[in-house]
């Protein structure tokens, strides 16, 4: 009985009023709130760094992540999710920094990982999609395969080095502007273009509204979800490549921490489960506040347990938000 | 003569800007079951709430046997003797049944603990005076719709409450429940309760009800002995207007068949099924509930893959084309089949999405991923102004529409596909009175312009109104076929349950 009695609270005229506007603010997704928060506390702690060139330089750290939660994002608003966004980072490094390819051109640099990414999609989507195996457990099982070959293939050698080329293209600019950050500017506006006008587009929508309702409108559900699963194993290829080329070395440790960021500020971005609502704009905010989220704790000296702490809160803050916009 | 059991004088009540009750006055005698009916939005179940302390009114005064009360709270309200079976059910699911009963006055023992002998000795004797076999100990969230309402009922009981409200209690059930529910009512009135039953179905109404009072935009309209009303009337009064026709004309000539059936099975064991669908008719599936209509109907919209048998679909250039029965809803869409499920809700609309998307959807579906999606502003457009759809505009939210018009983006869904044969299920389903009218005569506009409808429906008599041709479903296989044209009620449960006799 307990909720019909919320019911005989006075619903007078300012009242209404007031909860008209909180549910029209809790439709902005809370990214621009976080973002419109990080800039105010730099503007006011440090105004130096309120500068394009400063700032810039912060978000093309995030870049990399940024193209991949683009692939997330299409993904979780199929109802689906892509764990293994992780593993991909992983093996495209192993790929760019072992020798393997060494000496072959740029192109094909680029292209393998990428080969690699769509079949890591292909996998994860037949078998959710296919198999009706859970998304959760597929995607995370795929991730640590392929961080268990990475393991397995480089032991007892030490980290290798990514060829210059590469490394030169990560540090360029444009003017002022990072190239990484154009890439993933150029990747964010095709996909979100494409979203709104494609029928592909309009697919995702309705399965995120409704998977039922989508299947008895004769929408084609499996080969929906596998062509989220292989954009994300795609995108998240880039963003590995990315990635590997401004870090210049060889590494394994940052898998988990990628993953997990890409579901937060996909989140953050103002994409749920169970929802047809959600652009790309919202989860590329969400990318840019993470970065200068970041750049500001590091700027404050505060070290890696505290960012964890800070970076827990945020997602944890996006889940509340995630669960007052469902009800 | 006593005052009567329960007075409303003057109650009014407003949400926001909207006066959901305006100036509504009401009285109860015990003994007698009181059914207060209107459309969707009257105010109806908003007058109810206030009378079982849910909601406060904004003016006006309640009297219990001449005295006035004042309830803060549905258990104030029970300690006064009134007692409410909500639409929404209101049991918590993690307690006992017996819990559930006592909930909120438990009896005690001296030391401050509960005295569970005494709740389970209570809710047995209340459950069995219901003559109940729901046991005290078992779970509330094991229980069905019907059970839990009668453990709302055994809650009233052991309260010794003298006025029961019952707010659409019909509308989950199935017909046996009704039944024993309809028995349960009786029996309340017989030991001189008074009931207040909400509901706009019009047979329980005249079969359950003494007197009814009728609403319409928070206002009462009026309170009639329904001896002294004919169905006809009561509609009118509804919906404030008299209804010419309540079922649009019937078909006068009927094309070549449209779709055909031969040999099929919905399961391997189900009986073999043969049926024509001619172009410009409305088909009906008749019979009891659960007769294995749905099956067949779901098979033949690809919803369910059946076991076996011949589908054929003929399209508008008399080209025929075999469905495989596993061709899988995209394919008999393609054919021009539409599909409009019982579950609106759940299977058939985007209810966060706006009317937009929902009816743009039929235009998009079928079509290849890496294609434009159609400007489908337009058809939207005409959809919404020939179909008479409700609301601000295209960029409604769909879920924030009332039954009627959802329902019509969902049929509008598939006439913007372009199909010529819509299957649907339970069309009025959740529909107030006014837009039922309006949703049939979409369906005939639709087979009066070359296609053909295939419907089900519990309610016998809409499917009699609706339909040019009845099939008469049982046990899985077809068993008569009638002209819809002054067939009743009794010949469809003659045919379903003498065919039964005869095999």
């Amino acid at each position: 009985m307990a909720h019909t009695l919320e019911a005989s609270s006075n619903a007078g005229g300012a009242n209404h009023w007031v909860r008209a506007l909180g549910r029209r603010l809790i439709e902005i997704p809370p990214a621009y709130f976080v973002l419109a928060a990080v800039l105010i506390a730099i503007a006011l702690l440090n105004p130096n760094l309120m500068k394009p060139q400063v700032l810039l330089t912060f978000i093309r750290q995030s870049a990399p992540l940024g193209v991949a939660v683009l692939g997330q994002l299409m993904v979780m608003r199929a109802r689906s999710i892509d764990l293994s966004i992780g593993g991909v980072f992983i093996i495209t490094n192993y790929l760019l920094t072992s020798g393997l390819l060494g000496g072959q051109p740029v192109a094909v640099l680029v292209l393998a990982p990428l080969v690699v990414g769509l079949v890591v999609g292909l996998v994860n989507g037949a078998l959710i999609a296919l198999v009706r195996a859970s998304a959760v457990i597929v995607t995370l099982g795929v991730s640590i395969i392929l961080t268990g070959i990475v393991l397995f293939m480089s032991s007892g050698r030490p980290p290798g080095r990514v060829p210059d080329e590469l490394r030169a293209i990560a540090n360029a600019r444009i003017d002022v502007v990072p190239v990484p950050v154009i890439i993933w500017v150029v990747a964010a506006v095709i996909v979100a273009v494409l979203l709104k006008t494609l029928i592909f587009g309009r697919y995702l929508t309705a399965i995120g509204s409704n998977p039922q309702a989508a299947r008895f409108s004769g929408l084609p559900l499996p080969r929906i979800v596998v062509t989220t699963h292989v954009l994300s194993g795609l995108l998240a290829a880039l963003g590995g490549v990315m990635f590997t080329a401004a870090l210049g070395v060889g590494s394994v440790k940052f898998g988990p921490e990628i993953m997990m960021n890409s579901i937060a500020a996909t989140i953050l971005g103002g994409v749920t489960f169970g929802s047809g609502r959600g652009g790309v704009a919202g989860p590329f905010v969400g990318v840019v506040a993470f970065a200068l989220l970041f750049a500001l704790m590091t700027v404050f000296g505060i070290q890696e347990p505290g960012k964890l702490i800070v970076q827990g809160t945020v997602i944890a803050v996006a889940a509340i938000i995630y669960g007052m916009r469902t009800r | 003569m006593a005052a009567p059991l329960i007075e409303l004088l003057d109650i009014s009540r407003s949400f926001g800007s909207t006066r959901a009750v305006d100036d509504v006055s009401l009285t109860v005698q015990s003994g007698s079951v009181h059914a207060v009916t209107g459309e969707n939005g009257a105010g109806k179940s908003t007058l109810m709430k206030i009378l079982a302390g849910v909601i406060r009114p904004d003016a006006g005064t309640i009297r219990l046997e001449g005295c006035e009360v004042h309830f803060s709270s549905p258990l104030g309200a029970l300690g006064h003797g009134i007692s409410t079976v909500f639409q929404e059910f209101t049991l918590i699911p993690n307690l006992t049944v017996a819990e559930s009963i006592f909930l909120g006055r438990e009896p005690m023992r001296r030391w401050g603990g509960i005295d569970y002998p005494k709740l389970r000795s209570g809710a047995a004797a209340a459950l069995a005076r219901l003559e109940s076999a729901i046991d005290p100990d078992g779970m509330v969230r094991n229980l069905t719709v019907a059970e839990q309402q009668i453990v709302e009922i055994a809650k009233g009981l052991s309260a010794d409450a003298r006025v029961f409200i019952f707010d659409e209690p019909t509308a989950a059930l199935n017909s046996a429940d009704v039944e024993k529910l309809t028995r349960l009512i009786r029996d309340l009135k017989a030991r001189g309760k008074a009931v207040l039953y909400i509901s706009h179905r019009l047979e329980e109404i005249f079969a359950l009800c003494d007197t009814v009072t009728v609403m319409k935009d928070g206002r009462h309209v009026a309170t009639r002995p329904t001896a002294e009303l004919n169905e006809h009337d009561l509609v009118a009064m509804m919906v404030g207007r008299e209804l010419s026709s309540f079922f649009p004309p019937r078909a006068g000539t009927v094309g070549e068949p449209i779709l055909t059936a031969d040999d099929l099975r919905v399961t391997a064991a189900a009986p073999s099924v043969r049926l024509k669908l001619y172009r410009g008719e409305i088909l009906g599936l008749a019979g009891l509930e659960g007769q294995g209509q749905r099956g067949i109907a779901r098979a033949l919209a690809g919803i369910e893959p059946a076991e076996a048998g011949r589908i054929e679909k003929t399209d508008r250039d008399q080209k025929r084309q075999a469905l495989p029965v596993d061709a899988g809803i995209g394919r008999t869409l393609a054919s021009g089949i539409g599909f409009v499920p019982e579950d609106r809700k759940g299977e058939g609309l985007f209810l966060d999405l706006a009317i937009r998307d929902n009816i743009a959807l039929g235009v998009e579906t079928g079509r290849p991923f890496w294609t434009l999606a159609p400007n489908t502003t337009a058809v939207i457009g005409s959809m919404m102004q020939s179909m008479n759809i409700r609301a601000r505009n295209a960029d409604a939210i769909v879920g924030s529409l009332s039954g009627g018009n959802q329902q019509k983006v969902l049929i509008g869904r598939w006439l913007s596909s372009g199909v010529d044969v819509l299957i649907i299920e339970e069309p009025t389903r959740g529909v107030d009175v006014g837009a039922k009218a309006e949703v049939y005569k979409l369906l005939r506009a639709f087979s009066d312009a070359g296609g053909a409808v295939l419907v089900l429906s519990r309610e016998t008599p809409e499917l009699i109104g609706l339909c040019d041709r009845l099939l008469v479903v049982h046990g899985g296989a077809i068993v008569a076929e009638m002209a819809a044209d002054g067939a009743t009620e009794h010949d469809i449960l003659h045919s379903a349950i003498g065919s039964r006799q005869a095999a």
